[in-house]
């Protein structure tokens, strides 16, 4: 069904240079399904997915880690913010919203682990 | 002397320049601690220092840093607790000076020491970086502040080292690691990962917010963080009891994830692989740190370039009601003509909502960012042209904030030079000199 991310995601992001970082990971409350929601988070963000996600990075490369022993995922959007913090002239240069938009959009979950 | 039988007790009072100013008192009283240490360098902050030292040759260091010791280096100093920050930016041996001044005002003589020799800026042409660069520091390890440390000082300043160095420093002095104990070092880079922006480790910034709020108390400031880091390089992430905010895998998990690059992370003493961690429940506000695996450093030193990139300038036009696009559109076309700078970027916010109820609600911004390699044209001239549209634009026209004057901005990007190029040297409190590897 469809359903925001933040769901049972938590997110955190910021800067490096002119790249964007996004850390998404699962959770850890209590859910019996926390292993199940973590296999589909693993399997779900891709960089095509993060792509559609925040689609203000559609043309951009995007990175993603895997870090099953986190329950998440690292992703690295190339050239976001631009030439930098001090020089983007985005309206979040560091990227610390980021995180939440992520958050806030609406994907297709399985319902059984909502 | 370090008890090496026992995890030494690191904690951070900073996580930027512009932190909580009562933090280093707060964490200094708020329970025990062998070191206590401060973050105050971001790439941005580099650049502030910068032209702080443009303008005033003897700054370039933290002031913030010089008002807390002011306040506190007589509590360390009784509390036997060392200082270790990274405050001294681009002049080091500037801070250290400052520190002993105030000591002396204060009839303290604390054992101050140095680190420094990341400051590229003079060799920035033979190394092949932007001979132009405001600022270039190489990212130094911990192993100065471990030396600092061994030869007794209670306070160590250095310039560019990493974040986690703060922490890996006085871990390794403390329990006498080598350079190539790079599981035990890997264990205290993310122990210091988790410490060095602050409060993001205890309910800061945080997505899972509403816990915070539900279980902690608000009357008291989120607490900042602690590490106690053992003599394997396993840690308990914490906080001092009564503090704010909370410590569980969450936010430290939120922490572990901000601002890494891929699952090796790479640092001047250690690769440390994310993807060993493991985080596990420790009693309340404990979060344990273990498994972590180390390997090999990179060859070379990343270095962290400034540049000046030029001047800009932003307003924020207020459009509400009817017709949003068409008004945003019409002071674009009269606002364009007039702009002569570079690079001009349009930005128009959501649409609100027909028929709102609050005047705000029905309002949205047009922000309109300048750049230029020159002052001028993002200065006067740009503030000029917007704000003599006030009466001869569109219904309702009003800003946010009349345009200022235009302000320079850098740009940051990494460079990589080879560690020969870098003399890692701590300055002792007795005034000899010690070179790192």
């Amino acid at each position: 069904m469809r359903a925001p991310l933040g769901a049972f995601v938590h997110a955190r992001s910021g800067d490096k240079g002119g790249d964007a970082n996004l850390g998404l990971w699962v959770a850890h409350d209590a859910h019996a399904e926390y292993d199940s929601r973590v296999s589909w988070l693993l399997a779900t963000v891709t960089p095509e997915f993060v792509r559609t996600l925040l689609p203000e990075a559609r043309a951009l490369e995007v990175e993603v880690y895997a870090l099953p022993n986190l329950g998440g995922v690292n992703v690295v959007l190339r050239g976001l913010l631009g030439r930098g913090v001090a020089a983007s002239t985005r309206f979040d240069p560091q990227a610390k919203g980021l995180g939440e938009w992520a958050r806030s959009r609406y994907v297709e979950i399985p319902e059984e682990l909502l | 002397m370090p008890d090496r039988a026992r995890a030494i007790r690191i904690g951070n009072c900073s996580g930027f320049y512009g932190d909580r100013l009562s933090a280093m008192r707060e964490m200094l009283e708020g329970g025990r601690l062998d070191v206590l240490t401060g973050d105050y360098l971001a790439e941005l902050t580099m650049l502030i220092l910068g032209r702080d030292q443009l303008e005033k040759p003897e700054l370039g260091y933290a002031r913030t840093f010089v008002r807390q010791l002011e306040d506190c280096l007589g509590l360390a100093l009784e509390r036997g607790v060392k200082i270790v920050s990274n405050a001294g930016g681009l002049n080091p041996s500037g801070l250290a000076a400052r520190i002993r001044e105030i000591a002396a005002g204060q009839g303290h003589s604390p054992s101050i020491a140095y680190v420094d020799g990341d400051d590229l800026r003079s060799a920035a042409p033979q190394l092949g970086l932007s001979p132009g660069a405001l600022t270039a520091n190489a990212y130094l390890g911990g192993f100065g502040i471990a030396a600092a440390l061994a030869g007794g000082a209670d306070v160590v300043v250095t310039g560019r080292v990493t974040d986690a160095s703060l922490v890996v420093g006085p871990a390794a002095w403390w329990h006498g690691w080598s350079p190539t104990a790079y599981d035990e070092l890997a264990g205290a880079v993310v122990a210091g990962h988790v410490l060095e922006c602050g409060c993001q480790a205890t309910g800061g910034n945080f997505s899972g917010f509403a816990s915070v709020v539900s279980t902690s108390s608000t009357d008291e400031p989120l607490g900042f963080p602690l590490a106690e880091v053992a003599a394997d390089g396993s840690s308990v992430i914490t906080k001092h009891p009564g503090t704010g905010g909370l410590v569980g895998i969450d936010t430290v998990t939120a922490q572990l994830l901000y601002e890494v690059q891929s699952t090796a992370y790479l640092g001047p003493d250690v690769t440390t692989h994310l993807d060993t961690v493991a985080l596990a429940d420790d009693g309340p506000d404990r979060v344990r740190v273990s498994g972590v695996r180390g390997s090999a450093p990179p060859e070379q030193l990343k270095v962290c370039v400034n540049e000046l990139g030029g001047h800009r300038n932003s307003v924020e036009l207020v459009l509400t009601g009817l017709d949003i696009e068409e008004k945003a559109a019409w002071v674009r076309a009269q606002l364009e003509p007039r702009l002569t700078a570079t690079s001009v970027t349009w930005s128009l916010g959501p649409v609100p909502p027909p028929d709102a109820d609050t005047e705000e609600g029905a309002s949205t911004l047009l922000r309109c960012v300048l750049q230029d390699p020159k002052p001028e044209p993002v200065s006067r001239a740009f503030s000029g042209a917007v704000v003599e549209l006030a009466l001869a634009s569109y219904p309702g026209f009003t800003m946010t904030a009349p345009p200022g004057n235009g302000t320079p901005y850098g740009v940051y990007r990494a460079e990589y030079v080879d560690r020969s190029a870098v003399t890692h040297t701590v300055h002792h409190a007795d005034g000899s000199t010690e070179v790192i590897r």
